[in-house]
């Protein structure tokens, strides 16, 4: 069973430290248990969402914000640059901190 | 844990982990007779640059100050300049005398290349042979400046290598030694949690203002740092956006206060933790490592990024499993235990600052022993 950590309570994605295939159980370690089934495949290392979050919400790994989901995210979602944006040094985008 | 490595002694200031003679290129033209001088001479290591030709005010500053810092890095026995003409070099051999040790210079007007590098290599021999004489003896870790850097980052980065290297970085403050952190844009999410650890409201300030700066800069230009930071090999191993980069990366500072904040290639004044504001990619961070006069650098990495500094020995921390065996030639240490055995940082923090002794004692890097090393000095203007 692929393992994923959690690495605060607060944190809505865990990181796969091995290899997950889409539909396979993958169990969470550090600061959640149980288990998450992946809807999609998930590279090691990617993230996988743990808690829903819709779109515009923040993304929370080390207990901190590291972006904002850019669609709705369902437990088991692959997070990466195709669901996550980025809030920093983004001179494309009008409006974002700077 | 030992306090004492065995060092060579400088006439000036902290001691040195290896003894070479640097050929230093004074500009791009240079580098050809550096390159034929260091082949010739065993003990000696070329210190080449790109410009330096056309490049006036504070640029120009900051490459013959990064120049002369390369020089007088106590891991630097002696120094042999390679100039086109003597009006620069000379520039850049007066900021190196200062520490004491021999500084020579060769210039290729009006010899010409066979007999400069003629002349440059019965020099060099003649340094080489000197440093030769010089004996390690042991050394306080308080004399220690240690960089530490991360690059070919993925998540692992923030879980095995950057936390054990912080974990090392807290004991060197602790033995008396100093630490530098830089990387700038490596903050872009993680400064308002570095900036907490400042010494005071004005270092605080300094070190934010220098990363909201460079976001300034970025943003001011219609620029989508994506893609370029997080890069493309950093995306693939997992990292979204650059505030989960910088999360991780600001693991390999440890836990301990930041004293102050520093220019490009600038030396700190006291001991503890700094930060200097400079930028990301490994090469010209490590070389601004090197000026400001640190004897290691520490480099953790996840998917892979073999490059060291050529003047400060650079030891290569890893955590991936993967990158561990497909790119084990260049990885010094193993930092994986975290995430198959459940290894404390803190002691593989404690096993790596055992190491470090052993470098600076002496032990060799993979960078090194392969030659995996560059220099390259940030430019801040076009030439004219």
């Amino acid at each position: 069973m692929p393992r994923a950590i959690v690495l605060n309570p607060q944190d809505n994605v865990a990181t796969l430290i091995d290899t997950g295939e889409a539909g396979v159980a993958c169990t969470l370690q550090g600061e959640a248990d149980g288990t998450v089934t992946l809807r999609s495949a998930v590279p090691f290392g990617h993230k996988v969402c743990v808690r829903a979050t819709p779109a515009g919400g923040d993304i929370l790994k080390y207990g901190q914000v590291i972006g904002q989901a850019s669609k709705n995210l369902e437990v088991g979602d692959h997070v990466h640059i195709h669901n996550v944006d980025s809030a920093r040094g983004r001179g494309d985008k009008p409006g974002a901190r700077s | 844990m030992s306090q004492t490595f065995l060092g060579y002694r400088r006439p000036v200031g902290a001691a040195g982990v290896r003894n070479w003679v640097a050929v230093i290129s004074i500009m791009d033209n240079c580098n050809p007779v550096t390159r034929a001088i260091c082949e010739a001479v065993d003990g000696t290591i070329p210190v080449t640059t790109l410009f330096v030709r056309g490049q006036y005010g504070h640029d120009l500053e900051v490459s013959l100050n990064t120049l002369a810092g390369m020089g007088r890095n106590p891991n630097i026995a002696a120094v042999l300049l390679v100039g086109l003409e003597e009006g620069t070099t000379e520039e850049v051999a007066r900021r190196i005398r200062p520490s004491g040790k021999p500084v020579e210079a060769v210039t290729l007007q009006p010899n010409g290349t066979i007999n400069v590098i003629a002349e440059g290599t019965r020099k060099a021999l003649k340094l080489a042979l000197a440093a030769s004489n010089l004996r390690r003896e042991p050394c306080p870790v308080s004399d220690l400046l240690v960089g530490v850097e991360c690059g070919g980052s993925d998540t692992t980065s923030g879980l095995t290598c950057n936390p054990t290297i912080g974990a090392m970085a807290d004991r060197i403050i602790d033995a008396g030694g100093s630490v530098i952190i830089s990387e700038t844009s490596e903050f872009f999410g993680a400064e308002h949690l570095f900036a907490k650890r400042a010494v005071s409201d004005t270092v605080a300030k300094a070190f934010t203002e220098a990363v909201l700066r460079l976001e300034r800069e970025a943003v001011g230009r219609g620029m989508d740092i994506r893609g370029t930071n997080p890069t493309p090999d950093n995306i693939r191993g997992g990292l979204t956006t650059i505030e989960e980069k910088a999360l991780g990366a600001m693991a390999k500072a440890g836990t301990r206060s930041l004293a102050g904040v520093l220019t490009y290639g600038e030396p700190p004044k006291a001991k503890g933790l700094y930060f200097m504001d400079a930028p990301a990619p490994a090469v010209e961070n490590l070389t601004a490592f090197a000026a400001a006069g640190c004897q290691l650098i520490f480099f953790g990495t996840g998917v892979g990024n073999p490059i060291g500094n050529m003047v400060s020995p650079t030891v290569k921390v890893c955590g991936n499993v993967n990158t561990l065996r497909t790119m084990a030639d260049n990885i010094d240490f193993d930092a994986s235990d975290i995430l198959e055995k459940s290894a404390k940082a803190s002691s593989l923090g404690e096993k790596l600052y055992s190491f470090a002794v052993d470098v600076a004692s002496g032990t060799r890097t993979t960078s090194e022993l392969l030659d995996v090393r560059e220099t390259a000095i940030s430019r801040f203007a076009p030439t004219i």
